[in-house]
């Protein structure tokens, strides 16, 4: 099994481009994509196909400890395997591949988290300093009565970044040992990176002793 | 310093805890920077970093912005190495659309990334002897510093904010002259390094103040998710210019330091060696750079990125430097997410600060070596 | 001794003294002038800025104050503590969290004091007017005296305006004695 594994990770870009048969047509496609951006290129493109073996594999590893309701979708986020988690079992399962001897993903590179039209989603890039994968992990909630359990017991170095999530984008962790706004000041109103925040609506709120709250 | 010492009925000394507030405005915070420290005597019990003071909205600025003209807010996050930020979204965008950078254009980016982060270093070495209360050194880097800033003024026209990185290339060529300036200024640098190497390095009161001060090792900083020197110093061999090669580093020979003990003076000691090596880089950049060529690869006027989720990181000059783009088909970002290295890397801060005393809260905290632009955004 | 144009003493301009000033001084080797315009004298050849590097201007704060462009020449020296400091320069981006600790600190500083605020961060808000968290221009906070453009402003431009601040310490004193 663990002959298998892919142990070409990030494989070097600039040589990678050089050694593919279709580089020079891929780069075609990237222009052409360019101008009729939603077209999608006609043919798949291999390291996209690749990231999506891997997590199918990844999917698999997850499936097999917490059943198959905890994975959303697998598939690839350009050309890295992506895993969409169900937020129940966000933490075992972040915390579970960071120990699994297969993945072992265990430094936390990126923490972001997005506003879309009908959920927050919070996206986890994390890699394997020994096995050199690099995965980008996925949970969602919904976005009135936002939470999501906290990663610190996994991963203490995401604490930060979840404040900010926190403050900027109102996901509320659960299980977070600190969870204080950590940009804007406490008394600050509102979310302002969800996409219904608007930065004039601040100033009108009413003077209070002639200063705006 | 105002140690609470109450007498009791049997005359004996009892001491209080208190509450030092130290900033946000403090010379040695190096930026807007708020320490709640709570002490007992001079030993640090715990303490508490607020920051935010810089939040500038950066991210949500760029969700009105088209990806050209996201570029000069990069200048300024860490605006120490706005060349390094410029890069890595730039780098980030192109991956996205699999840009293909004319060659002379990645030899001047090189040249540009490598110049900036010996800028960068030696900074952090003035004013970290200037947090320790060395004053002469901060006096000489900005002579070298300076240089290196007049090179850059030369070929952007800016002596910080350069917006001079263009996705797909970097905007204007090298003018006239320019690359044998930077021809001259390799020798004379490493002379450079050599005399803060003979100032600095050896002198005792430096060392009794760095050395075993500030240490942890290579676990807890994966853990905190640290990168950059702040990683290395523990002896963790992590250079992204090595483990993932973007742009042409697979081309130049290099080495990666790495510390041993994890203290603060591997930190300030990996700063100059580094120097060393950007040097070594910029030199064989120099000798390969083609004479002529485009310096502006072919790229769509109007930069549209397919709907799609996009994380490139580059090694900064702080540490792992990435931008996370969520695009929806449009030609500006539907998100812009930045890993921001000195935000990650100062939240190992209480932890090293608890129990020691308090006369290392500046050694500890200046090796973090922080940019509060970046930290906040 | 006899005295010839040899051993003459050089001439010396003296910094903030007007011309005529500076003959009347040479002349007599004394000069009268209201306490008002000697002590405004005084104070423009000895500001004493607080440092207060918000952001990137701040570099360019202390790349005008290091070796290179040394401002120490116009005996402008930077003090850490605002009760010792009688120029703020607000070099960088004001936010809504940091402005009450600027106010608070410009209370704190002695009079008479001038404020500068360097770049068009602290002049009007800058890149980052239409930002959610950045106070537009620190003279919604503070009175300014001198706006410097730039982002950032060189040093030479920094050196500049701080020379039009003394400037206007010297006329002002002037004025007053006009007016009264």
């Amino acid at each position: 099994m663990s002959e298998e594994q892919p142990q070409r990770p990030a494989a070097p870009t600039k040589a990678a481009r050089g050694q593919e048969a279709g580089g020079k047509a891929a780069a075609g496609a990237a222009s052409a994509a360019g101008r009729a951006a939603n077209k999608q290129p006609p043919a798949p493109d291999p390291r996209v196909l690749a990231a999506r073996e891997q997590a199918e594999r990844l999917s698999q590893a997850v499936v097999e400890q917490f059943g198959p309701e905890a994975v959303l979708e697998s598939g690839a986020a350009h050309h890295k395997p992506m895993l969409r988690i169900v937020r129940e079992r966000w933490l075992d399962a972040v915390d579970y591949l960071r120990t699994h001897p297969d993945w072992r993903l265990n430094y936390v590179e990126c923490m972001a988290g997005t506003d879309y039209a009908d959920r927050i989603e919070v996206v986890l890039f994390v890699q394997s300093t020994e096995l050199g994968h690099f995965v980008c992990l996925k949970t969602q909630t919904p976005r009135d009565e936002a939470w999501l359990p906290s990663l610190v017991p996994a991963h203490p170095g995401v604490n930060w970044e979840e404040r900010e999530i926190y403050d900027l984008l109102g996901v509320d962790f659960r299980g977070h040992p600190d969870l204080r706004r950590i940009m804007l000041d406490d008394d600050f109103v509102g979310h302002p990176l969800r996409k219904d925040y608007s930065v004039w609506a601040e100033t009108e709120r009413p003077l209070v002793d002639g200063q705006r709250p | 310093m105002r140690t609470m010492a109450l007498l009791d009925e049997a005359n004996q000394v009892r001491t209080e805890e208190m509450l030092l507030n130290v900033g946000p405005q403090h010379p040695s915070t190096h930026g807007v920077f708020r320490l709640l420290v709570k002490i007992s005597g001079e030993t640090i019990l715990d303490a508490d970093p607020v920051i935010g003071y810089l939040h500038r909205g950066t991210e949500k600025l760029a969700e009105d912005l088209q990806y050209t003209q996201i570029i000069p807010y990069t200048d300024r996050l860490d605006y120490l190495a706005a060349m390094l930020n410029n890069y890595a979204f730039c780098h980030a965008v192109e991956e996205a659309l699999d840009i293909q950078v004319p060659e002379r254009a990645e030899y001047l980016r090189v040249i540009l990334m490598e110049m900036q982060r010996i800028a960068s270093h030696l900074l952090f070495i003035g004013t970290y002897l200037l947090d320790l209360g060395a004053m002469s050194p901060f006096l000489y880097v900005f002579q070298e510093r300076e240089r290196i800033v007049q090179l850059f003024n030369e070929i952007s026209g800016a002596r910080l904010t350069y917006n001079f990185m263009r996705i797909g290339g970097v905007k204007y060529d090298a003018p006239p002259g320019w690359l044998d300036k930077v021809r001259a200024f390799v020798p004379f640098m490493r002379e450079k390094i050599k005399m803060y190497d003979s100032l600095i390095t050896g002198n005792e009161i430096f060392l009794d103040r760095t050395r075993g001060v500030g240490v942890y090792d290579a676990e807890t900083a994966l853990a905190y998710g640290m990168s950059g020197i702040n990683l290395r110093s523990t002896g963790f061999d992590w250079d992204l210019r090595r483990k993932k090669p973007y742009s042409i580093y697979d081309r130049f020979d290099f080495a990666v330091p790495l510390g041993q003990h994890g203290d603060c003076f591997d930190r300030y000691y990996l700063h100059l060696l580094e120097m060393g090596e950007s040097l070594k880089i910029v030199e064989q950049a120099l000798e390969q750079i083609p004479d002529t060529g485009p310096v502006l690869g072919k790229v769509p006027r109007l930069i549209r990125i397919p709907a799609g989720e996009y994380y490139s990181g580059i090694e900064g000059a702080r540490g792992e430097l990435g931008f996370f783009i969520v695009s929806d088909g449009k030609d500006k970002p539907y998100r812009l997410k930045i890993r921001k290295p000195s935000f990650v890397n100062l939240q190992l801060l209480p932890r090293l600060l608890r129990g020691q005393n308090m006369a290392n809260l500046i050694a500890i905290l200046g090796a973090v070596d922080i940019v509060l632009g970046e930290v906040d955004a | 001794m006899e005295l010839n144009a040899d051993s003459r003493l050089p001439v010396i301009e003296y910094e903030g003294l007007t011309p005529e000033e500076n003959m009347e001084l040479r002349r007599a080797g004394v000069l009268l002038q209201p306490l008002e315009q000697l002590k405004a004298w005084a104070r423009s050849n000895s500001l004493w800025p607080l440092t207060f590097g918000l952001a990137c201007c701040a570099i360019e704060m202390m790349g005008a104050s290091a070796s290179h462009y040394d401002m120490d020449r116009f005996g402008i020296f930077f003090r850490a503590s605002p009760r010792q400091s009688d120029v703020m320069i607000v070099a960088g981006t004001v936010t809504k969290k940091m402005a009450p600790l600027l106010r608070r600190l410009y209370e704190q500083m002695a009079e008479p004091k001038w404020v500068v605020a360097m770049g068009v961060c602290a002049t009007a808000g800058g890149p980052y007017v239409r930002s959610y968290s950045v106070v537009k221009g620190v003279d919604q906070v503070v009175p300014v005296d001198i706006y410097i453009p730039g982002c950032p402003p060189s040093p030479p431009a920094l050196i500049y305006g701080l020379n039009l601040l003394q400037e206007k310490i010297r006329r002002e004193a002037r004025m007053r004695r006009e007016q009264a």
